[in-house]
């Protein structure tokens, strides 16, 4: 009994200690905690909706994050891992029959597959050139489904796939908590070791080869990882339509990735994904004034990036909290002295 | 014939109609300090490329402790025990500068090798501590200046202890008392041992330098280039006596 106070005692001085001291933190607790709760307060089915979608498309622009914004891939075509993975799910789900516990995790392995494939040709390339290639890969493959109609469907996909599940409360849990469980596991991946060498390619992949990391092994294992996070989200997005089309491969899918991570703030995983959580649901309200909603957007995104070169996210981070120049730790703004070390802020 | 440990056989290598490797051979000892000079352009940068296998020669052979590493992968090389510095410093510039150095310390070598294999960070720390730069540890290195850039060059070079260190002008760009210590930290690390958790292996080292005045004092052999061709190979006070070296190389102004 004393022991299991004794470890709620530890954890609650951990969180106040952790947690509670930084802004950005509580934030995230925030976010998070008001995900979870949202349910008891309004089950109003457009809303779920657009907030299971939302959370599908976090997903999308976090892994593009891991590959374009850390690695320093640009990738141009993210829709291809997308799209792959959706239609495989689609394809097998409606031909086969396997339930989509199992055509989720096929579809994102069939994107790794994809990752592979197109990693290799890829590893030569760099900026521009790596750009324009990447933009094709899901054209071309938008041209292989229209080739093909009878296996693929054409223009019109495969439609009649399973449910997610039966509800759309049910649907907005699980859509949730996997953005939450593999963002975070992003946000592992990229505060790792793993992550060092691949912030080090991005800056300079010369020198990251002399200083002896084998840089073709880790720019394929982010084409591949980048494949299977995006890969889940195309699954999903499957189960959740219902039906998969070629829009699952349009240009426009690959841009709006980009748009949202930029917004957010690029190279930190928790910028795109929040990006996605303001910028989809609006794109949502603005329907309700169709002809002015493209410019709205336009404007919107074009004044942050003008004011916030970095993102919105890192913006406010930066108003919010101050690094201290000694030990380059975090503390609230408010702050005249160093939460850790004392030193004077500013 | 015992086996050289570095031992590079006509090499040729040409950009363009530009001989900038002209049939270059030499070879190394294991403790050997080699100073590599020649006028700007006369191939020195490029020849320390062509062993770290960033350049592919046209022909010719690179043996190191008696295997081929002519076509070898860059990465392959430097876990092979071969590390060099650039010339025009290349950092991670948006990383902290122990992140810079805790890549060195992540290659295949780095992590196989002594009894700290998991303390990565700490052997960071100790191969700043070298170089001189562990109290900027946590800045950026986009902030460092131009001498300071050099050290973390070094420290990142050493962080995966190397048998053959090649250091492109590592004097460059640094004040007189800088240079002082830099050739004396280059000595120290010559005569092998350990640095904390760092092991130094005593490297062999070609350095490439301008500054002949410091580079005389720490080398053992200097190396000649002019054009691509190497024109001298001998002990510093007889090269520097050479009348060929005295033409290319005072000839065009230099000092
Ligand atoms: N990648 C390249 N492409 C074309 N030409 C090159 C390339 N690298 C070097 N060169 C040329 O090869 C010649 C030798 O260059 P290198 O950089 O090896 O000279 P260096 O001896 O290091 O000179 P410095 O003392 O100025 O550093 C120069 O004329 C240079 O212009
Ligand atoms: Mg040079």
């Amino acid at each position: 009994m004393g022991l299991i106070w004794f470890q709620i005692k530890r954890v609650f001085t951990l969180f106040r200690s952790e947690v509670l001291v930084l802004p950005s933190r509580v934030a995230v607790l925030i976010f998070v905690a008001a995900l979870v709760l949202l349910p008891l307060f309004s089950q109003d089915p457009y809303l779920l909706r657009i907030l299971i979608l939302t959370s599908v498309f976090a997903i999308f622009a976090a892994s593009w994050d891991l590959l374009s914004g850390f690695t320093g891939q640009m990738n141009f075509g993210h829709a291809l891992f997308f799209g792959v993975a959706a239609y495989t799910s689609g394809l097998i789900n409606v031909h086969f029959k396997i339930p989509h516990f199992f055509t989720i995790p096929i579809g994102a392995l069939a994107a790794v597959l994809t990752g592979l494939i197109i990693g290799i040709p890829c590893l030569r390339l760099r900026h521009t050139y790596l750009a324009l290639t990447t933009l094709a890969f899901p054209l071309i493959l938008m041209g292989v489904v229209f080739a093909i109609p009878d296996v693929t469907g054409g223009e019109l996909g495969v439609s009649g796939l399973d449910r997610l599940s039966g509800s759309r409360l049910r649907d907005y849990y699980i859509t949730t908590i996997l953005m939450l469980l593999l963002s975070f596991t992003m946000w592992k991946i990229t505060d790792s070791k793993t992550g060092i060498i691949l912030h080090a390619i991005r800056e300079d992949e010369l020198a990251c080869r002399t200083a002896g990391i084998n840089t073709t092994r880790y720019k394929l294992m982010a084409f591949c990882l980048s494949g299977f996070f995006a890969g889940i989200a195309g699954g999903l997005y499957a189960h959740i339509m219902r039906t998969v089309g070629p829009s699952t491969l349009e240009v426009s899918m690959s841009f709006q990735v980009i748009i949202w991570s930029i917004f957010g703030g690029v190279a930190s995983i928790y910028g795109p994904i929040a990006g996605v959580f303001i910028l989809f649901p609006l794109a949502e309200v603005l329907r309700v004034v169709p002809e002015w909603r493209m410019l709205i957007f336009a404007l919107l995104v074009l004044l942050t990036l003008l004011f916030m070169p970095e993102g919105i996210i890192p913006w406010i981070r930066d108003k919010i909290e101050k690094q201290c120049p000694r030990c380059k730790i975090r503390s609230v703004a408010i702050r005249k002295t160093c939460r850790v070390c004392t030193a004077d802020l500013d | 014939m015992a086996e050289q440990f570095l031992e590079i056989r006509n090499l040729n290598k040409s950009f363009g109609g530009l001989l900038a490797s002209n049939d270059v051979s030499l070879t190394m000892h294991r403790r050997e300090i080699v100073g590599l000079i020649g006028p700007n352009g006369a191939g020195k940068t490029t020849l320390l490329r062509l062993i770290m296998g960033i350049l592919r020669p046209d022909s010719g052979a690179i043996h190191y402790k008696g295997k081929d590493i002519c076509g070898r992968k860059t990465w392959d090389i430097v876990n092979m025990g071969i590390a060099s510095t650039f010339q025009n410093m290349r950092p991670f510039r948006r990383l902290p500068i122990i992140a810079n150095v805790m890549v060195s310390c992540l290659s295949p070598r780095a992590m196989t090798r002594g009894e700290w294999v998991k303390r990565v960070e700490a052997k960071a720390m100790d191969a700043l501590e070298f170089a001189g730069i562990s109290d900027m540890a946590l800045e950026k290195a986009s902030t460092l200046s131009q001498g300071d850039l050099k050290r973390l060059e070094i420290a990142r070079a050493i962080a995966t202890e190397p048998e053959l260190l090649l250091l492109d002008e590592p004097f460059g760009g640094l004040s007189p008392a800088e240079t002082d210590l830099m050739a004396k930290s280059i000595k120290r690390l010559h005569k092998g041992g350990r640095f904390g958790r760092l092991h130094s292996e005593g490297p062999a080292m070609i350095i490439v330098e301008h500054k002949l005045q410091q580079l005389m004092k720490i080398v053992d052999r200097i190396i000649v280039l002019n054009f691509g061709t190497l024109i001298a190979d001998g002990a510093p006070d007889e090269v520097v006596k050479n009348p060929e070296v005295i033409e290319a190389y005072f000839g065009e102004g230099g000092i």
